[in-house]
């Protein structure tokens, strides 16, 4: 572009100004996490989530409770065996490109994630798909390789989403959904906007137009927050204080599945007895060690489960901190004059390496005496984390189901506890076999209850979620990311 | 004179390769590689993490696999980048245009202006102007970057409102758009190294009022506009050429920070996100690119000293 042009295309900007203002436009950042290899396949390891989450719609999303409830999906049923079930489909939805959806979009976008040449992560928990037939336009079934209660559950996957039949191998650079926004032009590392789609089936959306800017930077995202250039950030406790009591801003904090935890390897001495494994988890004051970390109001304590506060499966059990119990136990497992425990951190995280501090402080009254070793963050995942005895892990939010099979049944790839009880396996494969959620819910507590016994894993309590809004934004609830419904957020000026 | 500017030419690209073996070592020696920082936790499944370090290349050799490197860069191949799964010229070229772009418009309005202040401090020196202007380039020297990012976001875009507060624009943005975007930066980045020109020149000038020659001017009754723009502005400034070159490359690597901090879509920037990404050969690219740009200017700093001062041109020299 020459300079007169660039002068006449600012002239030509100014100009579209004016009217522009009666566009609501929602200004988003894109903190690239994956580097610019941002894809819009909803599958990719590298899914560009909040866009996705905005283009393109699953059979089933939670309610406000977190159950799961009718989305592109009106009904679901299941046999007795809760191996086949069978999906009815919302009629009228269309595609952003005009065409219809239906059965056929549902088995084919279903059957994607087995694609091996994807290697999807989602794959891990909706592997158990063994086929799914089409019954007619707008009925599918669904034939599951195992029994399982709780596919209605593992549907709610932000990543499960339905899209064309056959545009599997173009989805990534030409998204087609039939969510509420459609992308109008896609740049992770530069601009991408989306706009209001006039046919999405719950109505058109009430703003315009959806703008995310690339800023990798949390500082810079904060300062864009702060200068109004964005309307939504996610935030971290200590980054609070930059927009409390500002009437330019709104908080929000909701239960969030996030878990920072310490590993005691149930195979490695000394942490392969059980009643060590008991006296390194009751000698804290859990309610103590959330308040130093995220603050008194900060989170949900919890007794060594990973499974989020509100969740349905979650078992709310007691756990009081008791030193005298936990050094009687120590002296029952040989260690009467205390126990020395490595314990591998490292800055990967902020707070990780003050999570293995505050464990630290609080064990020490009950005779344990812990030694923190740093390691590098960079290869932490592949040189300590399932190799060191003793270590600080960090999970993201998963369904109960998922986080307990993919964590702690034997055998699963990520069992970093090595733990390996098959009475816990046992619970599982009945709790998901099992339709009724009450009687479900029974069983998953009493897997929880068993890791609370004698488990591996210490897990204090969950961190709330918490995001900035700007005061202008309406119709977003204190709820998770995928909670929101976009078609119904607005802008006032 | 060309057998010396041979000889710096020389040099300058022995640097270079030295770089790219310095930079090549200091990536292979942290743990972990672009597999295991591209995978996280999925990296503790044995066959994902093979497939991807057999997809790209990272099972051979570290000699092999440099040799590869050095010998397609001959050719102008600055290779693929790993995360981004593109050829890293075009990764590469935009941004250090709009690097340019930002680093310009810093040196444009402030080394001119350094050069002034520090002018007028050094002809009166200990006056009232000399004293405030230097107290105040201390306290720029010694500010951090971020800081003086976020106090220049806090007053011109938040509380008066002159100014968005963080670079919005796209790395593919028109060069006007990244030009009218760049004020803050540019303060930012031009803030400290004004105050160090400005010292530099200043203590120069006081140096070459008290000389001789300057003495022998007045003496012979040479009128004092003539003797401050004849003797001693050329004489003081010499000196501060190779700081003010210097102070250009630092300009470079100063980006890092300030083009975080402002969100502006140059190379610094992208440095950060390929070294978050372990991107090993964008990583090489970067910091060769920066290498490149200290090199040359040194060069062409020394070059102007040597065409301003008959002395260093000198055979023996």
């Amino acid at each position: 572009m020459t300079f007169a042009q660039q002068l006449m295309t600012l002239a030509a900007l100014a100009l579209l100004a004016a009217p522009a203002q009666a566009e609501k436009v929602l200004n988003r950042a894109n903190d690239l996490s994956f580097g610019g290899a941002e894809s819009l396949d909803p599958l990719s390891p590298n899914r560009f989530y909040e866009v996705n989450d905005m283009i393109y719609s699953r059979l089933v999303r939670q309610n406000d409770a977190g159950e799961p409830s009718p989305e592109l999906a009106t009904s679901w049923t299941s046999n007795a065996g809760a191996t086949e079930w069978t999906v009815t489909l919302q009629p009228g939805v269309t595609f952003h490109d005009g065409s219809t959806f239906d059965a056929a979009d549902v088995a084919y976008s279903l059957r994607r994630i087995e694609d091996p040449t994807l290697e999807s992560p989602v794959s891990s928990v909706l592997g158990i798909i063994g086929r799914v037939e089409v019954k007619d336009d707008l009925t599918v079934k669904i034939v599951l390789e195992t029994p399982h209660a709780g596919l209605p559950l593992l549907l709610l996957d932000y990543r499960v989403r339905m899209i064309p039949e056959g545009s599997g191998p173009t989805i990534g650079q030409t998204p087609i959904g039939t969510g509420p926004f459609r992308v109008e032009s896609y740049d992770p590392e530069g601009t991408t906007t989306l706009v209001a789609f006039d046919g999405y089936w719950e109505g058109r959306p009430l703003i315009d137009r959806v703008q995310f800017t690339a800023i990798p930077d949390s500082e810079a995202r904060n300062q864009a927050m702060l200068s109004r250039q964005i309307d939504l950030n996610s935030v971290t406790r200590d980054q609070l204080a930059l927009f409390k009591d500002n009437p330019a801003f709104q908080l929000q904090s909701f239960p969030a599945g996030g878990w920072f935890g310490i590993v005691f390897r149930t195979d490695t001495a000394p942490y392969d007895s059980a009643k060590v494994r008991r006296a390194l988890r009751i000698a804290v004051n859990r309610q103590d060690m959330m308040t130093l970390m995220v603050g008194a109001d900060g989170g949900t304590v919890g007794c060594d489960t990973p499974v989020r506060a509100d969740d349905p499966y979650r078992a709310d059990l007691d756990c009081p901190q008791d030193v005298d119990a936990a050094r009687a136990l120590l002296a029952e497992a040989g260690f009467p004059d205390g126990i020395d425990v490595e314990l591998t951190t490292s800055d990967l995280e902020p707070g990780m390496v003050r999570f293995a501090e505050v464990f630290q402080a609080q064990v020490a009254p009950a005779g344990i005496r812990v030694a923190i070793k740093l390691a590098p963050s960079d290869g932490y995942w592949d040189d300590v984390w399932m190799v060191a005895p003793a270590s600080v892990t960090s999970w993201g939010e998963r369904p109960a189901d998922q986080i307990l099979n993919e964590a702690w049944r034997s055998g699963a790839s990520w069992n970093e506890s090595a733990y390996a009880n098959p009475a816990f396996d046992a619970l599982l494969d009945q709790a998901r076999s099992t339709l009724d959620p009450v009687a479900a819910r029974v069983l998953y507590i009493q897997a929880q209850a068993l890791l609370l016994a004698e488990g591996g894993t210490f897990i204090p309590y969950q961190e709330d979620g918490r995001r900035v809004l700007s005061a202008r934004v309406r119709g977003i609830k204190p709820l998770g990311e995928d909670y929101i419904r976009w078609h119904l957020v607005d802008l006032v000026e | 004179m060309p057998r010396k500017i041979a000889g710096r030419l020389a040099a300058a690209w022995i640097t270079l390769v030295v770089i790219a073996v310095v930079v090549f070592v200091g990536v292979e020696l942290m743990p972990g590689d672009a597999c295991t920082a591209h995978l996280g936790r999925d990296a503790a499944r044995a066959e994902m993490l093979t497939a991807c370090r057999d997809r790209m290349g990272l099972d051979r050799p570290p000699v092999e696999r440099f040799a590869l490197w050095a010998a397609d860069l001959a050719h102008g191949d600055l290779g693929v980048s790993m995360k981004r799964e593109r050829p890293i010229l075009g990764i590469v070229g935009p941004r250090a245009r709009n690097t340019l772009i930002l680093a310009g418009a810093a040196a444009l309005a402030g080394v001119p202006l350094a050069i002034l202040l520090g002018f007028l401090c050094g002809l009166r020196r200990e006056g009232p102007f000399d004293i405030v202007t230097s107290t105040v380039a201390l306290v720029a020297m010694t500010m951090p970057e971020f800081v003086v990012a976020s106090l220049l976001i806090l007053i011109f875009a938040i509380w008066l409102g002159w100014s968005t507060g963080v670079v919005t624009a796209a790395y593919d943005a028109p060069a006007l758009t990244l030009l009218l975007a760049t004020p803050l930066p540019a303060i930012t980045l031009a803030l400290v190294y004004i105050a160090h020109i400005l010292r530099m020149v200043r203590s120069s000038v006081i140096d070459t009022v008290g000389a001789d020659f300057v003495l022998m001017a007045r003496m012979k009754g040479v009128p004092e506009r003539r003797i401050v723009l004849r003797h001693i502005l050329p004489n003081a400034i010499l000196p501060s050429i190779s700081l003010i070159g210097l102070t250009l490359a630092w300009l470079l690597s100063g980006v890092v920070i300030v083009e975080s901090v402002f969100n502006y879509p140059g190379i610094g920037r992208l440095a950060v996100n390929a070294v978050a990404d372990r991107d090993l050969p964008l990583i090489q690219a970067i910091a060769l690119l920066f290498g490149l740009f200290y090199v040359l200017t040194t060069l062409v700093s020394d070059l102007v000293a040597m065409a301003l001062n008959p002395r260093l041109r000198s055979l023996r020299g």
